[in-house]
Formats: C-alpha cells, sequence, structure tokens
C-alpha cells in the first residue's frame, strides 16, 4: 500500500466531514443539529488523526482520537443540558431567539423570517369506514410526535 | 564690616523677614508680623548707611582722569553658564570675549548703588513703621508685611545687581510686587483692575527691555557690569594683542588679556568701547522703552494713578518713592550707553519734559488727592529724565539728586494723605472733606512741608534738585549754542565722531536731530518752567482743598476724625525733616567753596567718573538766574493757588467754566432748542412757497440751512467734549484712547480667535470623534447578538490567515 | 526518501478537477443547505456525487482493487451521510444520518488498522452520544421539524459559511497539488513502511500500554473533566429549575417560538 496515498486520501476525507460540519453548524439554527455538527467537525478532525498516526507508526494519533471522544462526551453532556435548560426558559431550540449578546440599542436581525408552515396534505388511502372510530386522548395527541 | 558681608546683607535681612512673615504670619505672629518686617529693614537701613559711609572712603583715585572710582563686585555664585552661545566671538578691542552665556549672581557697591540702597531702606522702614498704624486690624496684615518686605528685597537686589539680566529679574519681581500689592484688596473690583492694568502696561515696557537685554548681549557679549575673568575652556581669545598696541596711552588700563570686558565696566568706559550709531540707538530706546514702562513715562504712564487702589503706603513706598524710580536708576547706571547716542539723550529728555508739563497738566483738575499725587509723582519722574537727557554730568547727578529728594517728599506726601484718609474714613475725594488743619496738625504741619518740597520753594528740598534738574538743561542749551561740549565725545577731537572709537556716523535724521538739538533744549527748559508753576498751583490747590477753607468732614469718618497714631506721625515728622533739609543739605552751591555733595558722591560711580561724560563736568555754581527764577515762579503758582482757594470760590468756578467752554456750549445749545418750524416767519415762507409750488424747495433750502448750521458748530459741539477743562479732567481721553486703539480691537481678536477655536478647531476635534463614532456604531450593528453570526466571522478570520500563510508560502 | 513523493505526484492529476469538484460538491451542498425549504433534494444529491467521483478521479490510488473499492465505499458513505445529515430538516433523522456517517468513519478507522478507536466511536458516539441527543431531542422537540429547521438565519450565511469551507478545502488539497504550494516533504517526519503495528495482534494492549504510560496525567485529566462535566451538567439542570425568567433587552419575539409555553413545560418530566 502506498502510504503516502492513503494519508492524502484520509485527509480529504477528514476535510469533508469538517468543511460538512462547519457548514451545518454555521447555516443551521436548531440547537441540537449545531452540537451535532460539531461532533461531525470533531470526528473530521479524528479521522485525519489517525492517518496521520499510521503515517507515521505511532499511536499519539489514535490517543488524541480517543481523547477527543472522551472531550466530546462531556461536552455532549454539558451541551444537552443546557440546551434542556434553554428549552425549558423559551420553548424553543432556535438559536436565533437568543439575542442578548448583542450591542444595546441594536434591533434583533433575523434576516430570513420563517416561512409558515405547510404541511404536505398526505393522501391517506380512502377506505370504507369500518368500526368504530377510537377515542384520542388529548393528551397523547399533544405530545405525539409527528416524526 | 566688610563690604561684601554688607552687601549681601541688605537683601536677605527684607527676604528672611518676608519668609518669616509668610510662614509664621497667618497663625504665630498675627498681629505683630510688623516686628520682623520693621527690626530686619531697619538692620538694612544700618547696612546701607556702613555701605553709604565706605564707599567714600574706600574709592581710589584714578590717574588718568584725575578722577575718583570706586567699584567692588561681589559674586555670589555662578547661576547658569551655556557654552558657545554666541555664534563667533565678537571683536573687540581690548581684550578676549567669551562665546559663553554665563549668568552670575554677583553684586556691585558702587556709590549710585549705595545712595539707592541707602533712600530704599530708610523710606521702606519708615513706611513699615507708618503701615503697623495704618494696616493695623487689616485682614491680611501678614500679607501685606510679607509682599512688602519682598518688594524691600527685590529692590534692593535690583540697585545692587552688577548684571542686567539679574537686574531684569528682580525688575520683573518688584513688578510682581507691585502687582501684588496694587491688588492687595483684591475683594474690590477697581483694585484687582489696576493690578492687572499695572502688569499689562508694565508688560509692554519690559518686552522693550528684553529686546534690549537681546541687542545688548549680541552686540557686546556679557551682560555683566563689570569685567568678569575668562577662565571658561570655550572662551576665544580675540586678537587682542594688537589692540592692546594701539592703545599705548592707557597706561593705567589693566592687561584686559583675560578678562571679558563688562558693558558698563571701568576699562570699556576708559577706552570708549562702545556701539554707536543705530545699534546704540536701538539699545538705548529699548532700554528706554523698559524706564517708560516702570517709571510711568508718557505712552506708558496710564498705570500709575490707577495703582493708587493699593493701600496708601504702598502707594508711598513703590509708586511714589522707589520702584517707579527703577527706570531712573537703570537709565543712570546706563549713562555710558547713552552718551554715544546723543539722539537717544534727545529722546529721553523730550519723554521727560512732555511727560512732567502733560501730568501737570492733568493734576491740576483731579479731586482725588491720591490721584493729584500719583499725577505729580509722574510728573516728577519727567522732571528726573529731563535731567539725564541732558546727557551732561550735572543733569545726570541733577536727575539722581531730584530722585533722591522727591522720595523724601513724595513719600511725606502720601503718607499725609494716608494719614487724612486713615481719619477720613478711607474718602479721598478732595470735594468732601477740608479745613483740616486742626483736627490733624501734624499732618497738616508735615503735609505743608512736602507740599513746600514738592513745589519747588525755597530752601526746601525740592526747590534745590529741581533748580539743578533745570540749571543742568539751561547749560546744556549753552553749551550746544556755544559748542564749548560736545554732546557725547570727550573733548573737542571726539566731537564729530560723538561716540567713541567704535561709532559709526550718525545717519541723516539724526544729524537733523541733533542740528535742532539746542532749540530742543531750549524749548524743554520753558516746558519745565511752566511744569513748575503748575506744581506749585496743584500742590497748593490739594493743600488748600485738604487742609483750609471750612471744615467738612465725611460721614463715613465717624469718631475717627482725629489726628493718627504715633506710629503713623513719627515716620511723617522724620521724613518732613527730610524733606526740609535733604536739599540745602547736600547741595552746597550756594557757600562760599561750592561743592554739591551728592554729585561729589555719585562721582565715584564708574558711570560717571569716567568716559565722556566727565567731559561734561563743569565746575559747580549756584545759579542765581535760574534759581530766581524758578523760585518766583513756583511762589506765584503758590500765590496763585492761595488767591484762587482760600478765597472764595467764584474766581475758580469762573476759571473752569472759561476753560470747560460752558457758554458756548450753552449759546450752542439753545440755538439748538429752538424750534425754527414754529417761528411765523419761518413758516409764512414755507407757506407761500408751497402757494406758487415750490414748497419742497423751500423745505429743501431750509433744511440746507439748518445742516450748514450744524457744520459751522460742529467745532463748538466739540469744544463741548473736548474742552481743555475736560481734557485735564479726563486725563486727555488718554485711557479711553487706549481702550479704543488696543484694548477693543484686542478683545475682537481674541472673540474671533475664540470663534475659531469654539468652532473650527473644536468642530475638526469633534469631528473626528464623531466620525470615529459613526464608524463604532457601523462596526456596532455587526454585534448582532447571534452565536452563529460570531463563528461565521471566527472561520472567516481563520480563512484570512490561511490565505495569508499561502501566499507566503507561494511567495 | 523522496521516491514515494515523485511517485504521488505523478499520480496526481492536474489541480482543475479538483476545482471543479469542489465548485460542484459545494453547490450540491448549497442546493441543499441554503434552500432547505425548497425541493432541490435530488438535484443537489446528483451535484454532490458527481463532486465525489471528480474527486475520486483526482485521489491518488494507494492499492489494490480490493482496498481501493472499500475505502471508495466507507469514504463516500461518511461523506455523503454527513451531507445529508447537515441538510436534513428534522433534526431527528439529522442524528440517524449522522449515525449512519459515524459508522462508516468508524469502518475507515477500522481499515486504518485502529480497531480500538473504531469500536469506541461506535459504542460512545453511535451509542450513547447521539442516542443521548435523540432523547434530549424527544424531550424538547417532540413534534419533529419546527419551522425554523426550514430557514437559515441569515441569507449570507449558506454562501458566506460554504466560500469558507470550500476555501479551507481548497487550500488543504491544494497543499498536495503538483502546483500547490506546500506539498507534504521531508519534513513530515520519516516514513517507514507499514510495520508491526498495522498488523500487530495485541493492539489494544500497546494502547492501553501507551495511554496509561506516556499519557497518564492526560488520562487523569480527562477523567475529571468528564466528572466535572458530568457534576456541571447535573448542577445546570438543577439551577434551571428554579424560576428564572430570561431578561429579554426589548420584548420582541422571534417568531417561531412555540405560542403555549405553558402546555409543554408540564409535558417535560
Amino acid at each position: 500500500m502506498n502510504e503516502a496515498a492513503l494519508l492524502v486520501n484520509f485527509l480529504i476525507v477528514g476535510g469533508l466531514l469538517f468543511v460538512t460540519g462547519m457548514v451545518g453548524f454555521l447555516v443551521r439554527r436548531n440547537l441540537i443539529v449545531m452540537f451535532l455538527s460539531a461532533e461531525m467537525m470533531l470526528q473530521g478532525v479524528s479521522v485525519s488523526l489517525i492517518a496521520w498516526g499510521r503515517f507515521h507508526q505511532d499511536l499519539g494519533g489514535q490517543m488524541l482520537a480517543l481523547f477527543i471522544i472522551a472531550i466530546a462526551a462531556a461536552e455532549a453532556g454539558i451541551a444537552l443540558a443546557l440546551i434542556l435548560m434553554l428549552y425549558l426558559r423559551s420553548q424553543t431550540l432556535d438559536v436565533a431567539f437568543w439575542h442578548d449578546l448583542r450591542e444595546e440599542g441594536q434591533p434583533p436581525y433575523v434576516d430570513q423570517g420563517i416561512p409558515e408552515t405547510h404541511r404536505e396534505e398526505h393522501k391517506w388511502p380512502r377506505l370504507t369506514p369500518s368500526g368504530v372510530r377510537p377515542e384520542v386522548d388529548q393528551e397523547e395527541q399533544m405530545h405525539r410526535s409527528r416524526v | 564690616m566688610d563690604v561684601s558681608v554688607l552687601l549681601l546683607l541688605i537683601p536677605a535681612l527684607p527676604l528672611a523677614a518676608s519668609i518669616i512673615c509668610a510662614t509664621l504670619g497667618p497663625r504665630v505672629l498675627g498681629r505683630y508680623c510688623h516686628i520682623p518686617v520693621i527690626l530686619c529693614l531697619v538692620a538694612a537701613f544700618v547696612c546701607s548707611f556702613l555701605l553709604f559711609l565706605e564707599v567714600p572712603r574706600t574709592a581710589v583715585p584714578t590717574e588718568s582722569d584725575r578722577t575718583v572710582v570706586y567699584e567692588r563686585v561681589v559674586p555670589v555664585w555662578q547661576w547658569a553658564v551655556i557654552r558657545d552661545a554666541l555664534p563667533q566671538a565678537l571683536r573687540s578691542d581690548g581684550g578676549p570675549v567669551s562665546r559663553d552665556l554665563s549668568i552670575e549672581i554677583s553684586l556691585r557697591a558702587d556709590a549710585m548703588t549705595a545712595m539707592m540702597l541707602t533712600m530704599v531702606t530708610f523710606i521702606s522702614s519708615l513706611i513699615a513703621i507708618y503701615s503697623s498704624g495704618y494696616m493695623h486690624g487689616d485682614r491680611g496684615y501678614w500679607r501685606f508685611f510679607a509682599y512688602l518686605s519682598l518688594f524691600v528685597f527685590s529692590m534692593t537686589m535690583l540697585v545692587s545687581a552688577s548684571n542686567f539680566l539679574l537686574l531684569y529679574v528682580f525688575w520683573e519681581a518688584v513688578g510682581v510686587c507691585s502687582y501684588l500689592l496694587i491688588g492687595f484688596w483684591y475683594e474690590k473690583p477697581e483694585a484687582a483692575a489696576a493690578g492687572k492694568k499695572a502688569f499689562l502696561v508694565n508688560r509692554i515696557g519690559d518686552f522693550g527691555f528684553a529686546l534690549g537685554l537681546f541687542l545688548l548681549w549680541t552686540t557686546y557679549g556679557t551682560l555683566n557690569f563689570h569685567d568678569t575673568p575668562v577662565n571658561t575652556p570655550g572662551s576665544v581669545p580675540v586678537a587682542s594683542v594688537g589692540a592692546d598696541e594701539a592703545q599705548p596711552s592707557d597706561g593705567d588700563a589693566p592687561s584686559a588679556t583675560g578678562t571679558v570686558r563688562g558693558v558698563l565696566s571701568p576699562t570699556r568706559i576708559k577706552n570708549h568701547d562702545f556701539a554707536g550709531g543705530r545699534v546704540g540707538l536701538a539699545i538705548c530706546l529699548l532700554l528706554m522703552i523698559g524706564a517708560c514702562g516702570k517709571s510711568a513715562q508718557f505712552p506708558l504712564h496710564v498705570w500709575l494713578p490707577d495703582a493708587m487702589e493699593g493701600p496708601t503706603p504702598v502707594s508711598a513706598l513703590i509708586h511714589a518713592a522707589t520702584m517707579v524710580t527703577a527706570g531712573v536708576y537703570m537709565i543712570a547706571r546706563c549713562t555710558p550707553l547713552l552718551m554715544v547716542s546723543p539722539e537717544s539723550q534727545i529722546v529721553v529728555a523730550c519723554i521727560g519734559g512732555g511727560t512732567a508739563l502733560l501730568a501737570a497738566l492733568i493734576a491740576i483738575t483731579q479731586y482725588d488727592l491720591k490721584r493729584v499725587l500719583a499725577y505729580s509723582t509722574v510728573s516728577q519722574l519727567g522732571y528726573m529724565f529731563l535731567g539725564l537727557g541732558a546727557g551732561t554730568f550735572l543733569g545726570i547727578t541733577s536727575g539722581m539728586f531730584h530722585l533722591f529728594t522727591h522720595a523724601f517728599f513724595k513719600a511725606l506726601l502720601f503718607l499725609g494723605a494716608g494719614s487724612v484718609m486713615h481719619a477720613m474714613g478711607n474718602v479721598i475725594d478732595m470735594r468732601r472733606f477740608g479745613g483740616l488743619r486742626l483736627r490733624l496738625p501734624v499732618t497738616h504741619a508735615t503735609f505743608l512741608i512736602g507740599c513746600c518740597a514738592l513745589a519747588g520753594l525755597p530752601p526746601f528740598a525740592g526747590f534745590w534738585s529741581k533748580d539743578a534738574v533745570v540749571a543742568s538743561i539751561e547749560e546744556k542749551v549753552h553749551s550746544l549754542e556755544h559748542g564749548e561740549i560736545s554732546a557725547g565725545g570727550e573733548g573737542p577731537a571726539h566731537a564729530d565722531a560723538g561716540a567713541g572709537r567704535s561709532a559709526v556716523p550718525s545717519t541723516g535724521s539724526a544729524n537733523g536731530l541733533m542740528a535742532n538739538a539746542a532749540a530742543i533744549y531750549g524749548i524743554l527748559f520753558y516746558v519745565a518752567m511752566v511744569t513748575a508753576f503748575l506744581t506749585a498751583l496743584y500742590t497748593f490747590r490739594a493743600y488748600f482743598l485738604t487742609f483750609h477753607g471750612p471744615e467738612r468732614i465725611p460721614e463715613e469718618a465717624g469718631h475717627h476724625a482725629h489726628e493718627s497714631p504715633a506710629a503713623m506721625c513719627w515716620p511723617l515728622i522724620i521724613l518732613s525733616i527730610g524733606a526740609a533739609v535733604a536739599g540745602f543739605a547736600l547741595d552746597l552751591t550756594y557757600t562760599r567753596q561750592p561743592i554739591q555733595l551728592f554729585a561729589e558722591f555719585l562721582s565715584t560711580t564708574p558711570s560717571l567718573a569716567l568716559g565722556s561724560v566727565v567731559g561734561t563736568r563743569v565746575p559747580y555754581a549756584f545759579h542765581t538766574g535760574i534759581a530766581g527764577i524758578s523760585a518766583a515762579v513756583a511762589v506765584a503758582g503758590t500765590l496763585l493757588a492761595t488767591y484762587l482757594y482760600l478765597g472764595d470760590s467764584r474766581e475758580v468756578q469762573w476759571l473752569k467754566s472759561t476753560f470747560d467752554l460752558e457758554n458756548f456750549s450753552r449759546w450752542y445749545e439753545s440755538r439748538q432748542r429752538t424750534n425754527w418750524g414754529a417761528k411765523p416767519w419761518v413758516a409764512a415762507i414755507h407757506r407761500g412757497a408751497s402757494r406758487i409750488g415750490l414748497g419742497w424747495l423751500a423745505t429743501l433750502i431750509g433744511q440746507s440751512l439748518l445742516l450748514a448750521g450744524f457744520a459751522l458748530a460742529s467745532p463748538l459741539l466739540l469744544g463741548n467734549f473736548f474742552s481743555p477743562y475736560k481734557l485735564s479732567f479726563h486725563k486727555f481721553f488718554l485711557d479711553e484712547l487706549y481702550g479704543y486703539i488696543v484694548v477693543v480691537p484686542l478683545r475682537l481678536a481674541a472673540a474671533a480667535c475664540y470663534a475659531a477655536d469654539r468652532w473650527i478647531v473644536d468642530g475638526l476635534v469633534n469631528a473626528c470623534g464623531k466620525a470615529a463614532l459613526a464608524f463604532g456604531s457601523l462596526m456596532r450593528s455587526l454585534q448582532m447578538g447571534l452565536v452563529q453570526f460570531y463563528a461565521l466571522a471566527m472561520f472567516l478570520g481563520v480563512l484570512v490567515l490561511i490565505a495569508t500563510k499561502l501566499m507566503m508560502l507561494a511567495g | 526518501m523522496s521516491e514515494w513523493r515523485d511517485q504521488l505526484l505523478q499520480m496526481l492529476p492536474g489541480s482543475s478537477l479538483l476545482v471543479w469538484a469542489v465548485v460542484l460538491g459545494g453547490l450540491g451542498l448549497w442546493f441543499r443547505v441554503a434552500l432547505l425549504d425548497r425541493p432541490t433534494a435530488l438535484f443537489s444529491r446528483i451535484l454532490g456525487l458527481l463532486s465525489l467521483v471528480l474527486l475520486g478521479f483526482w485521489l491518488p490510488r494507494f492499492g489494490g482493487w480490493a482496498e481501493q473499492v472499500t475505502f471508495w465505499l466507507l469514504a463516500s458513505v461518511a461523506v455523503l451521510t454527513a451531507g445529508t445529515a447537515i441538510s436534513t430538516r428534522s433534526p431527528v433523522y439529522m442524528a440517524i444520518w449522522f449515525a449512519l456517517s459515524l459508522l462508516a468513519t468508524s469502518g475507515l478507522f477500522l481499515f486504518q488498522n485502529a480497531q480500538f478507536i473504531g469500536f469506541a466511536t461506535i459504542t460512545v458516539y453511535a451509542g450513547a452520544i447521539v442516542v443521548t441527543f435523540l432523547f434530549v431531542l424527544m424531550l424538547a422537540q417532540p413534534e419533529g421539524d419546527a419551522p425554523y429547521d426550514r430557514v437559515s438565519w441569515a441569507w449570507f450565511s449558506a454562501p458566506l459559511a460554504l466560500l469558507a469551507g470550500g476555501v479551507l478545502l481548497a487550500a488543504m488539497l491544494l497543499t498536495f497539488s503538483p502546483d500547490g504550494p506546500g506539498r507534504p516533504d521531508a519534513s513530515l517526519g520519516p516514513v517507514v513502511p507499514p510495520s508491526a503495528l498495522a498488523t500487530d495482534q495485541h493492539h489494544v494492549a500497546r494502547l492501553g500500554g501507551e495511554l496509561y504510560s506516556r499519557h497518564l496525567i492526560a488520562v487523569e485529566v480527562v477523567g475529571t473533566v468528564l466528572l466535572v462535566a458530568m457534576v456541571g451538567a447535573v448542577a445546570i439542570v438543577i439551577q434551571g429549575k428554579s424560576a428564572y425568567v430570561p431578561g429579554r433587552q426589548d420584548g420582541s419575539r422571534i417568531r417561531g417560538r412555540r405560542d403555549a409555553p405553558s402546555a409543554s413545560s408540564g409535558g417535560a418530566p
């Protein structure tokens, strides 16, 4: 195997992952998505590190990748706690909601308004009604995920 | 005691007193502040008197001129040295010239200094005693005495300095003390304004003086009065050998090698090593500007009358007896400089004579007692300058003699006025009091003696000194007409050169001036006579208005209207003795062996003992004719004052209305008030004219006639404002003139500068600030508080870093 | 020492291909990311694939067919799933795509003989972290995609981010390209042929030995950090429960906030 060519290949994969994560971090507004993008950047770095470790026949790269995993775990714990708290306070995960760091007197800046929610009309199959309509629990209705 | 110790003690004692008063005064000494001051001043006077006795005893005769020169210089320390201050060593005929500017603190003892020191410390001791009574109970008691002794320190240093720069420093120091003491009651707006005015007007004179010093420095390469040994390695010996060979006749001249000739040193005077021509004239005129400022001569005299806002002892000491004579002292000290430039002597004489007449004319109509005395001071200082301007030995010594006697009788008069003020509850307007001779017997008697001295009545002091001044002018006219004594040369051989060896021929205009010198001095003689008459008139006017007539006491006096305490009376008595006897005791020209003691004493001063001034020395004689004329003039003035002011006031009123052109103005006003349109014949003409359609023409003719009448009457209208009486009463409108010529344009310029500063400069600065603010607000809008925006900025920053790195790698 | 470099340089074609690849990939991502609300998924996927194919052509070959195919498969899965992850509207799908990307990445790790890291990634990342994220997501956003998931925060955010990323990537790629300024050279260190490390039977043991000898302090520190993070997370949640109303500067509200704030605060267990 050509080790140098292998290194270049892996570095490029790592760079692609890093850049993709960066774009996600910069563009998306959902706090959780942003943090996952940050994890993706870490992943790209890990790929590069391991490639370099292999290139140099050294375990240091893998060590660093290991530490990255540990630090990412710690970061994820803190970040998720923070996100949860922010959500509890503002009822939204929108990062653009948190404007308090801006200069005094500046109007809050959000360039793009949120488009009106247009839910696709699902074409449910027309079936002949049979049986009775089930009782829908209101509580369940509220918390059922529409994923 | 040694002369050097005395010389150091004389200024040191008042300085110590001042420091004691300033530090211990407000808390410890309290109302005993006068004790250290009086003790120190009296001790200083004793020292000065010892010096005064020492000087003629130790004077040594010089061989060449058969005159006695005494000069003792006490270097205290070298204050500063600037190496190679002059771009190149000046050509000098008699010795090396150092290129260094070395500023020495050195004191000198000679006759003139001894005389001035004795006079200053004597008068100031008496005035300090007087002030302890006069200022009793004042809130700034300690402050007054601290300033007073500081002033005496500065004045003694001024007259004993042996260096033009030191002279200038203490010249300014006495100015500062004067400012502080004029504005002593600074809560009073007039006093504060007067102090400011005195200070600012003096700045003009001091500016001229400073320029004169610069010119002296660049011309002579030193500012010392005396010879200084060259001990600095940077000095350049100028080819002095040839110069010495060129002057084998000066056998007694010490070898000049190794010394720098002082500006007024005996060596230089003996060798006539003075710059003549335009440079000499410029130096003299610049020094004269300085003297004019300090001694209140014509263009710059306006500050002295206002300076009377200060406490009366201050007026007596500073603004009559001592400080204002500093200019006279300085000009007398610089006699050798003036001798090479006869034109400047004429200027000095003209300024002196003109000021004497002007101030006397103003003094006649003033009602403020102290102001009358202030104008008489200006006038008498003019006399002194007149004497100095004669440029002869007799003229200079008589000017100094007048300075000496004037110090006595003017201090006496001011202190008497202060005593009157003290009794009248600080009222000084002569219209509000009168007939005080029984209420204030001591003041009355001493004031009368002072008046006699000022008026020049024989045998009081003023008569002798004024007579000497007038006689010197007469003698100058005589000598100019007969060509016996040249204006500036040592003898007939130097008459044309006029200014010693280094002189350049005078300019054409100056020659014209010199050609008319005799006529000018002749006019000045009559000016002096008229002034003497006016002096007697206004002096006795003030005396009669104050002490004679019906007794009037203002209500401000309260129960104070009695004689002053002993501390104030005794100085008056002592001064009146001085004013009475100082003249004929020192001027013995009337005796069988005519000798003027004062001039003999002064003649050991290097400035007066050597050089061309010696050639103008004539044997002493009592000029019976001139003395008779001036005595007659003085008596006439006194008699006129007696006639006018001791009798009823009708003549005075008539004179006043005559000189005020009141009749003319009344006539003019009555004409003005006439309503021409209401006259029946005017109306008839107008009616007739309008009937034939020429009403407009009649109106036009009528208006033109009125206009013409107005134009014809305008001189009278002007006379209404500028009658002789009004001119005198309003001091020839000089203050107003200065106000419109100097103050108003300055204020306008200041307003313009303020506007420029406020709107243009500040506007630019504010615009810079606003631009930063605007840019900042632009950048502020980027701080939108979005986390992602910050992250984006960070990544873009990283991008820039990477781009830079790549560029560096590629480049 | 330099023969491998020359070899490498010969293998690398010109950089025009590279530029095209980056531009195409950027365009694809842009269509996907900046126009989250537009149905352009197919087009952008085509572009992305095209870009990857171009990149694959550009990349140097390093081994035999089997190895090459394995790498290409794993790499393209990792990159494509990552791109899909950041451009998916729903956070839940995003997490799942990301987990898939993680799986592919750990496959790449295995390909590099880093077995332990590969499995640790699967276990810790995909197994723990992503699952935790999903839990939080269910707590915080139970109704699926929110309005703010459909749009970016500014019109210039996506172009600028793509520009930054593209330039970053281009700089890295240019570094390796034949006419680039900073090719890998001897200064990178000695190149040793694949030695025992690659085929070591006791790989994990050696890793552990290294970890607990050379990096012992780092291990301790990381352990402390984990502990602190755990405590901190608990503290944040406990503190945050107390009544605190976020200070708002001007009371204006961002659109997209849920209109019924009290409904789910009660619903959060």
